[in-house]
């Protein structure tokens, strides 16, 4: 012991170096196919897991503002949406240095020119579609493509246009460069029909406001047809089944947020009222846009109006908020709603989406084809399960552009509630005061199209702009 | 003979196990002493032999066979070989063995049961008596354990009850020692007499009390800093079990927080307040020199002083790891004397002490059905979970009462055992010490095993040697408490009375929707069903050897390490929430931990006329590592075989871990003392540590101080009045570096939180993400405090007082600098923003009463400390924190700390009470009616209260830390009897009692809300309750939006200020004559009353407990941590 304390007299300055050996930095890193897939495995735990956003509906965020979900008052604060911004941010900060370390030539020359090709498509597409996330939310965004560096402070917001523009190049190489099919124990990957029918959707968004560059419905047209040429996706024929957690990798999931076994991440009590397995009864529908549902199987598949687990014998009357509750996420055992467990999948696209879109952009191309009514009536006949239904009526060539278009947003808030899609529909259409529970009404303005930039940000960076109606601190 | 004291012959061994041996003899000498009873007469044993050239050895083998007497020696004895010629014919044993004896080393001693003992002279002498008395030179009263020692030797008694003594020493030469707590120590020459006495004269001002301070030691009279002492006879008074608890309410300038009331469970300690906001706010403690202790694992009994150093000068030398302030505790030694052995054992009986009002079942039961019976709106038809014949069920046969069962009788037991003494050479303690305790929750308990050995060694002349090993084993189980849902502490105060334990079948009862709070779980099974096992296993060991190289001058090389392993065992059983949810949780941790240690000392100590100068000098090195391991299983095939059986899980996640951290350190140090008035003391400390940024691994820490003794100064040194009067000054700097390691460099997170199911959905993918990113610049938190303090004694110290004033500015605050969140990393670890704590600190004592049968000694203690965020770094006002989960209406941060207001700071919307039956019109412009909740609009938009309660609308609306707080110990001693007590009290503290945000509500148990609002009842603070469906039509637009945070609110805030009747003990000192007859030197037996009487408005549980949510801004939040106990202790200590 003491012999060890005379050694220990030799005091040497480099034990001051520091030489972590349970972490790596982004530096040493990046080296290996699967270490480049690492970076997306974490960009999308970012906006998935933990309870941080999407998990459990954005809750209380932006998606509350459209006129499906409850307590869309419309009064927008300061700090409103910041949870997005957040997360998407992260999930690109993860992805641009995997990017760079493709572009480096990190890899080396034993992984193959293909393999290397997948793996930058597959980042450009993942970061593209967190770009087109907060592109749509806040309008002008900071566009970061390079490495985290906080000496940089020279970050400005980018134009909407060059920010879609960015989105448009990388999406356009994904649907080029993703396989067309991910091996059968990777395919909750995106693929490149993914690709295909998520730049359809940025083609359409882009053709409405605000850039309203109308050349990109034919565009989208052609990259949702592109997908429904190419037979991989169809609708799954019974709309009861279009949730069931045996479809969640098909024929009609296309891409989606999944849960495993190791690591549940829904809690059902979400969508529960308190009435059933002591749900908390947080999301709920608005009541009059429930109400106005069209009674068809559809709107049973997908709104929980009575208690069809728990022989309580209420219905949405009864429950706290009398309103319709929501029941695309409650597809899992009722055993486990009991558990308060799901692992159950939220869709991110649809192949319903994709007709739907195919059927918006053509009809703006050329008005009502033929090809555009049949794309959509694959999903009113489901919906209605093939009984003719005065209240959501088939598509038809005979209708005006205008009113088909109507129609078909229409439909879209029908088949596709609760999916984070109303909103845009909504903020791309220009419909808000349309649409908006006349309560709400007079908290409206045009300015609740765009949500704040956060605070934090603002006050970090001077050279920040905020979005109009919003304050700055 | 041997043969049948096999234990106690020291074996020969190697010189590596040299140490062990002189430990192991200075036990056989202590067991010696005890056996020792009354000498047996050998005068008719009788030898008969004739031998020559023959070893002593052989000799007394010889003896042995011819009678019934042994022999016992060390067979190291070299001297047993010396040869020798013995010739007796039936001569008595005892002429032949002083014949044998007379030209050795050695001697022997007769024992009872024909035992001889044979040891070198200097351990057995033949004694003659010198007898005495001592007593107090002023009143002449006998003075009671007085120790006197003949110098150089082991030979000492304690005075009687008299003050008398009887001292059996080898011959009339050789000096006597008489030294006594509180009076200056004598040497007297024997010089032949046989009596003597001696009066010894006070030294109230306890001038020669030496003090610990940072690698020295210093006569209190010396000191120019700001230190706080505890003694053990202070610690001895007040049983605790714990040394945190020993030291509240007894150190100016020290905070003590009660994080839970667990057995086992955390304090906080702060001292002068919170610098840091990241950087960590614990003192450091350092035992025996050993540094980074965990106090809670020392047994109180093992401690000899403590220090508490707070101003710069005292804890400057401690550099980098000074800022929060140092405890320095010192652990006990023999004292010269016979070998003495303490002995304790007590037993004290707990119980909750307050239980929150519930209501009954039938009670709760009309209660739910009243507030139903309003729900009308949107058409509805209130539905009613009880029906008449369920109350009138309840009303005969009652409900369950929650907190009765989880709440029981807990029991604690201690029991202590040490032997201590020492030779001229040597000075020992060895000690152990046992603690259980079942809490007062279900399947809660702690026991800690704790063993010492201490050991100072003279080995020549200019070498010194000690030796402090101490190991301790600690066991804490508990069912999980917080504010979490689902726990048992937060459940059992608000799970509705009427649902029963278990079911007809035996199983736990279930919830039922809509019969009280839904995000609950059966409390009794929450605590029974989760298994919490952690046991600690902590080594500590540290040597020194101090050269004395010249006169004054010394060199002290001192190395240690700590050595701990750690274990975490949890299992949720599909009984409990988590359990059903997952079918059986498992986590198990193991984590080792090393701290080595290595210290150098060169001390030059010079006086030279009027001058005293001592220089110190230090290099030292601290090294720490770390490993550990981590396993999850969730889905568990066999349920009770748990987290000893993870290979039964169906799906397992692990991780590991390892770090380490190293600090280089240079200092020196000066003081000076001119004509024992003027005092100087500087220091400057180099401190180079790992954890910090490439471009700045090293800090400079100086400080200096002044004290000037004016009751040395002519015109005050015949004062009658003033004994001692000092005034000190200091300034210096310290440093924190209590951050991770590795901070500085950019890092990719990995594990859990970065994983998802890429892999077709059946398993996760691994991820790994940006954590943090890079800062080569980060440095040390630094802390600049400047003291000044006096230090009077008046009446020759009947009364005393310090009195400090401090200012400590905290800079470059080490904390996450906040980045736009574009940037993907929220923050990253960088030294910004300032923290300010100014404070004040009085200590008055003394003895109002001392006369010989009565004695009142009292000290009371005043401390303030006001503390404010000066700077958070560029454009950053304010930053919020959440501590609470969710379930309580707290989404938003409500904790803040901003600039220019304190730690502790809460902020929400500020409650005026409930809406006047007369305010009918101003209530519905807020959308609101009378008997509602008012709320005050304070700001808008423009500034100016816009008619709507908002955001814009939150207000500071409590703070979590004391104006002041205060600490009064007594001890009364009249005759044989003792009482100690000690009051403590904090003052202007909030508490956010986040239990009540649903205690009060319609799910609520709390009897008080039947007291609701109505026009006649218009003095309370229950809000009305209106038809659903006429509210509807009264068609308001609510103008209080809360969003996700209507909790935070000031009706929430209750005022925590407290007075307690902390601890009191009635002893009883058994009588000394009684005690020397069987042998004991002292017996007492004593009664302790813990947390008997407390006087506070806080309606929770206990104001003085709060959970500590990892920062000392969000101290405040009251969050259902296991209770307060209130305990009865009875025990007993001897000394023999």
């Amino acid at each position: 012991m003491l012999s060890g304390v005379l050694l220990l007299l030799t005091t040497r300055c480099d034990k001051l170096e520091e030489m972590p050996s349970d972490f790596v930095g982004p530096d040493n890193f990046f080296k290996s196919p699967a270490q480049v897939e690492s970076a997306f495995v974490s960009s999308m735990q970012r906006q998935w897991g933990g309870w941080q956003f999407y998990d459990w509906m954005g809750y209380p965020e932006w998606p509350s503002f459209d006129d499906q979900l409850y307590g869309g008052d419309l009064v927008i604060g300061d700090e409103t949406a910041g949870g997005s911004w957040t997360v998407h941010y992260q999930a690109i900060a993860d992805l641009n240095p995997a990017i760079k370390a493709i572009i480096d030539g990190n890899l080396g020359s034993g992984v193959s020119q293909e393999t290397k090709d997948q793996l930058l498509a597959e980042a450009r597409f993942l970061r593209a579609f967190n770009y087109f996330w907060l592109v749509r939310l806040y309008g002008d965004v900071p566009l970061i493509l390079e490495n985290t560096d906080v000496t940089k402070d020279e970050i400005v917001r980018s134009p909407v246009a060059d920010v879609y523009k960015q989105i448009v190049e990388d999406m356009l190489f994904a649907t080029q460069n993703l396989p067309e099919v991910q091996p059968a124990d990777n395919n909750a990957r995106p693929n490149a029909d993914v690709a295909r029918g998520m730049l359809a959707k940025v083609y359409i968004t882009m053709a409405t406001a605000p850039l309203n560059a109308t050349s990109n419905y034919a565009n989208a047209r052609d990259m949702a047809k592109q997908v429904i040429d190419g037979g991989k996706y169809s609708l799954v024929s019974n709309v009861e089944d279009v949730f069931n957690m045996d479809y969640e990798f098909g024929s009609e999931f296309m891409w989606a947020w999944h849960n495993s076994e190791e690591e549940y991440v829904i809690e059902p009590q979400i969508w529960l009222p308190g009435e059933m397995a002591d749900g908390w009864g947080d999301v709920t529908a608005e009541k009059i846009w429930g109400e106005a549902f069209p009674e068809e199987p559809r709107k049973h598949a997908y709104l929980l109006l009575d208690d069809p687990w728990f022989e309580t014998g209420t219905t949405y009357l009864d429950w706290w908020k009398s309103a319709p509750y929501i029941r695309k996420y409650l597809y899992d055992t009722p055993d486990n709603m009991l558990k308060n467990v799901s692992y159950q999948a939220q869709p991110i696209l649809r192949y319903a989406d994709v007709l739907l879109l195919f059927a918006e952009a053509d009809n703006m191309v050329n008005g009502p084809t033929q090809a555009a009514c049949d794309a959509v009536n694959q999903i009113v006949n489901r919906a209605t399960g093939g009984v003719p239904n005065p209240a959501d009526p088939l598509f038809t060539t005979a209708m005006s552009k205008g009113d088909f278009d109507d129609a078909v947003i229409n439909q879209r808030s029908l088949e596709l509630c609760f999916e984070y899609d109303r909103w845009f529909d909504i903020c791309r259409k220009r419909i808000l005061d349309k649409v908006t529970d006349p309560d709400y009404l007079p908290n409206y303005s045009v300015d609740d199209y765009l949500m704040p930039i956060p605070q934090k940000d603002l006050r970090l960076n001077d050279k920040l702009t905020q979005n109009p109606g919003y304050t700055r601190p | 003979m041997k043969k049948n004291l096999p234990y106690l012959i020291p074996i020969p061994i190697s010189g590596k196990e040299k140490l062990l041996m002189i430990m192991k003899l200075a036990l056989i000498i202590v067991f010696i002493s005890v056996l020792q009873v009354s000498a047996k007469t050998y005068s008719q044993v009788t030898v008969n032999m004739n031998v020559q050239d023959k070893s002593i050895r052989e000799v007394l083998k010889t003896i042995e066979q011819q009678s019934e007497v042994r022999f016992f020696y060390s067979d190291d004895l070299v001297a047993m070989n010396q040869t020798i010629d013995v010739s007796a014919e039936n001569k008595n044993i005892i002429s032949v063995l002083d014949e044998i004896f007379s030209g050795t080393k050695l001697t022997y001693k007769t024992y009872d049961n024909d035992l001889i003992v044979i040891a070198p002279r200097e351990f057995l002498l033949q004694q003659v008596s010198v007898t005495g008395t001592i007593t107090d030179s002023e009143t002449s009263d006998p003075l009671v354990g007085v120790n006197v020692v003949l110098e150089g030797t082991t030979i000492g008694v304690m005075t009687d009850i008299n003050g008398k003594f009887t001292l059996s020493v080898p011959n009339l030469t050789g000096n006597l020692r008489i030294s006594y707590i509180g009076y200056v120590t004598q040497t007297i020459p024997i010089n032949g007499m046989r009596v003597i006495d001696v009066s010894l004269a006070s030294d109230l001002q306890a001038l020669e009390e030496v003090v610990v301070t940072g690698y020295g030691t210093v006569r209190r009279s010396d000191l120019t800093g700001s230190v706080s002492s505890i003694k053990t006879e202070q610690l001895l008074q007040l049983p605790t079990q714990r040394v945190d608890q020993a030291i509240q309410g007894r150190a100016t300038g020290v905070f003590i927080l009660n994080t839970d009331g667990s057995p086992g469970g955390n304090t906080l300690i702060r001292i002068r307040g919170s610098n840091s906001i990241n950087g960590g706010n614990d003192p450091l403690i350092i035992v025996d020199g050993l540094q980074g202790a965990d106090i809670n694992q020392l047994n109180p009994n093992d401690i000899a002083s403590m220090e508490i150093l707070k101003d710069a000068s005292a804890t400057a030398i401690y550099g980098s790891r000074g800022a929060n302030g140092v405890i320095l505790i010192t652990t006990k030694l023999g004292n010269t004397g016979k070998p003495v052995i303490d002995a304790g054992y007590s037993i004290g009986l707990q119980k909750l002490a307050r239980k929150l009002p519930v209501m009954d079942a039938a009670s709760f039961a009309k209660y739910n059905n009243w507030y139903h019976s309003f729900d009308t709106q949107d058409g509805q038809t209130p539905k009613y979970y009880f029906t008449d014949a369920d109350i009138a069920y309840y009303e005969q046969n009652g409900g369950t009462d929650w907190q009765d069962e989880v709440y029981k009788l807990g029991v604690m037991q201690t029991a202590n055992l040490a032997i201590s003494g020492a030779t001229d050479k040597l000075k020992y303690m060895v000690s152990s010490g046992y603690l259980d305790h079942e809490g007062i929750l279900l399947n809660s308990q702690y026991s800690r095993f704790s063993m010492r050995a201490n050991l100072a060694a003279d080995i020549t002349k200019w070498v010194d040697f000690g030796l402090n090993y101490s190991y301790t084993s600690e066991i804490y189980k508990s069912p999980p408490f917080n504010a979490n849902l689902f726990t048992t502490v937060n459940n059992a105060p608000r799970w509705a009375p009427t649902e029963p334990v278990y079911d007809e079948n035996g199983n736990y009862w279930k919830h039922r929707p809509g019969y009280g709070a839904p995000d609950t779980w059966n409390p009794v099974a929450s605590a029974l069903e989760t298994t919490i096992e952690n046991p600690t296993y902590q080594n500590n060991l540290n040597m020194f050897l101090n050269f004395k190289l010249a006169k004054g001058l010394s060199l002290k090389i001192m190395g240690g390490g700590t050595f701990s392993n750690e274990y975490n065992n949890r299992y949720d059983n599909t009984k409990t929430r988590d359990g059903y949810a997952m079918n059986g949780v498992g986590n198990i941790s193991n984590s080792f931990s090393n701290l080595i240690q290595n210290t150098n000392i060169l001390t030059y100590d010079k006086t030279a006329g009027a001058h005293h100068i001592t220089f110190t000098g230090v290099a030292e090195e601290l090294f720490s590592s770390w490993f550990g391991n981590s396993m999850r299983g969730q889905n568990f095939l066999v349920d009770q075989l748990g987290t000893d059986n993870m290979d039964g899980a169906k799906s397992v996640s692990v991780d590991s871990w390892r770090g380490e951290r190293a600090l280089i350190s240079f200092m020196g140090r000066i003081n000076y003392g001119l004509l024992d008035k003027y005092l100087l003391t500087l220091s400057y400390r180099a401190d180079g540590s790992s954890v910090f940024g490439e471009n700045n691994k090293w800090g400079y820490f100086p400080s200096g101080s002044v004290a000037w003794r004016i009751s040395q100064e002519g015109f005050l040194q015949d004062s009658e009045v003033v004994t001692d009067l000092k005034l000190r000054v200091s300034y210096g700097v310290t440093g924190n570096q209590g951050i991770s390691p590795y901070g500085s460099l950019a890092r990719l997170g990995s594990g859990e939180t970065y994983r998802y199911p890429y892999n077709n959905g059946q398993n996760l993918n691994i991820g790994f993400g940006i954590s943090d990113i890079a800062n080569p610049n980060l440095r040390w938190e630094s802390t600049a405090q400047s003291d000044i303090g006096v230090d009077v004694s008046l009446f020759k110290g009947r009364l005393t007082s310090t009195i400090d004033v401090y200012r400590k500015v905290t800079d470059d605050l080490l904390m996450p600098r906040q980045l736009p969140d574009y940037v993907g990393v929220s923050n990253v670890i960088d030294n910004i923003g300032s923290i300010e704590n100014r404070g004040l600190e009085i200590m008055i004592g003394g003895d109002p009463v001392a006369t010989s049968k009565f004695r009142w000694n009292t000290s009371l203690n005043y401390t303030m400390n006001r503390n404010e965020v000066l700077d958070l770094g560029p454009g950053v006002e304010k930053i919020g924190y959440t501590p609470t989960s969710g379930g309580y209406s707290l989404g938003s941060s409500y904790m803040f700390l901003e600039v220019g207001q304190p730690f502790g700071q809460m902020k929400g919307f500020k409650y005026l009470g409930l809406w006047g039956a007369n305010e009918d019109a101003e209530a519905r412009a807020y959308g609101q009616l009378p008997g509602l909740p008012k709320y005050a609009d304070i700001s808008g938009p423009d500034g100016v209260p816009d008619g709507t309660v908002n955001e814009l609308d939150k207000t500071t609306i409590g703070y979590g830390y004391p104006d002041f707080q205060i600490g009064w110990t007594n001890l009364v001693t009249y005759s044989n009897f003792e009482l100690s007590f000690l009051i403590t009290g904090a003052y202007g503290q909030d508490l956010f009692n986040t239990l009540r945000i649903r205690r009060e509500t319609y799910e609520g148990t709390d009897p008080k809300v039947w007291n609701y609002w109505t026009t006649e009842n218009q003095d309370t603070d229950v809000p009305a309750r209106y038809d659903g469906a006429w509210v509807q039509a009264q068609n308001l637009t609510n103008k209080y939006l809360f969003g996700n945070s209507s909790g935070a609110s000031s009706r929430w805030v209750e005022d925590a200020s407290f007075t307690r009747l902390k601890t009191i003990t009635l002893a009883y000192n058994f009588d000394k004559t009684l005690l020397t007859k069987i042998g004991f030197t002292k017996a007492r037996l004593y009664f302790t009353g813990t947390n008997l009487v407390t006087i506070t408005k806080y309606s929770g549980y206990d104001p003085e407990i709060a959970q500590f949510p990892n920062n000392d801004a969000t101290i405040g939040i009251d969050q259902s941590v296991y209770p307060t106990s209130r305990m009865y202790t009875f025990g007993a200590d001897f000394t023999f």
